[in-house]
């Protein structure tokens, strides 16, 4: 694991959802998008990219190290594409024009 | 076929909006289509997982506290390693594609109820549930009226799920968390003499296991509310 964070995830950061440094929202709903990256990550440990155990102790370590401005619901994802960047299973480049082709998809008229 | 239905459409929630779409679900579905496409898993992989993982119900843990009822044997196993005696059930909680979990690395408690203590679980934080024993939580677990109430009045809160017990009776709240899931063990109730691990089995609802409520001899989460 790398410790330096990934440009591509830092552009994640709403700054307007910069996590605080009090308690968690108690009020929140967790939202679906939440339930399909842990399906995303039991089928890559399933698979054998990414094992549960090593993702776990990945974002306990970089949640609160590179990725401490991001929300605690969102350490799934992030630190996942991190891991992922990380073993080169993918590469920044192809992240970033999958963020902006999806991005396009969703906010299409 | 009638096209029109009754209901009033200003009581739905408004449809997501463009503007609404977060960058953490951008960023959800850019890993999951890169990682399908490299070829780390399958789309099917994903759906076949999601499916079974929300179709998980408390019929494990039944299975739990109706075996332990009636072998003494594997209730000390139980209450010693919740998370082995689970394989003992065909729940494994380390093997998400075997018979096991939906989610996580947790050690899991099974906390037995006796006519002095009686346990009930809650997550202030957020919404841990043991999972692979139990399903999905319930929507009021998630609520934070329940999360943040039970710690502090619990005996008000039970009482207003119908439970009161009395002031001889300790109640312990269990927090769960990221690392431990915790699992009530109600008592057997009375009238259920010999009766098979199976009929036990029915009577041990979802309510008695999060400790809301008691088994009742005659009554399943399966009945009628009107029966028994």
């Amino acid at each position: 694991m790398t410790s330096a964070p990934y440009r591509v995830l830092l552009e994640a950061l709403d700054p307007e959802r910069r996590r605080g440094d009090g308690l968690p929202d108690l009020e929140r709903t967790p939202d679906p998008w939440e339930s399909r990256m842990q399906a995303t990550c039991e089928c890559l440990s399933w698979r054998g990219t990414l094992d549960n155990l090593d993702r776990r102790l990945a974002e306990d370590a970089l949640g609160e190290t590179t990725y401490h401005d991001f929300p605690v619901h969102a350490r799934s994802v992030v630190v996942t594409a991190h891991e992922l960047l990380d073993r080169g299973a993918i590469t920044e480049k192809e992240l970033e024009a999958r963020i902006a082709a999806v991005r396009a998809r969703l906010t299409r008229d | 076929m009638s096209q029109t239905h009754e209901h009033d459409h200003e009581a739905h929630a408004p449809i997501q909006s463009a503007s609404q779409i977060s960058e953490f679900e951008v960023l959800e579905m850019a890993v999951r289509e890169l990682a399908i496409e490299k070829g780390l898993f399958s789309a099917e992989d994903h759906r076949r997982f999601s499916e079974w993982a929300e179709s998980i119900g408390p019929s494990g843990g039944s299975k739990l506290v109706a075996r332990a009822w009636v072998d003494p044997a594997f209730k000390e196993r139980l209450l010693a390693d919740g998370t082995e005696a689970c394989k003992e059930v065909g729940i494994d909680w380390l093997d998400p594609t075997g018979t096991g979990t939906p989610s996580d690395y947790t050690y899991f408690y099974v906390l037995e109820n006796t006519p002095q203590v009686h346990n009930v679980i809650v997550c202030t934080l957020c919404s841990c549930y043991p999972r692979p024993v139990l399903g999905m939580s319930p929507d009021w677990y998630r609520t934070p009226h329940y999360r943040r109430r039970l710690v502090r009045w619990p005996r008000e809160v039970l009482a207003e799920f119908g439970l009161h017990l009395g002031p001889d009776v300790e109640v312990r709240v269990h927090d769960s968390n990221q690392k431990s899931r915790f699992m009530v063990m109600p008592m057997r109730p009375e009238g259920t003499e010999g009766w098979t691990e199976e009929q036990l089995a029915a009577i041990v609802t979802r309510d008695t296991m999060i400790g809301v409520a008691l088994p009742k001899a005659d009554w399943t989460a399966t009945s009628s509310p009107s029966a028994g």
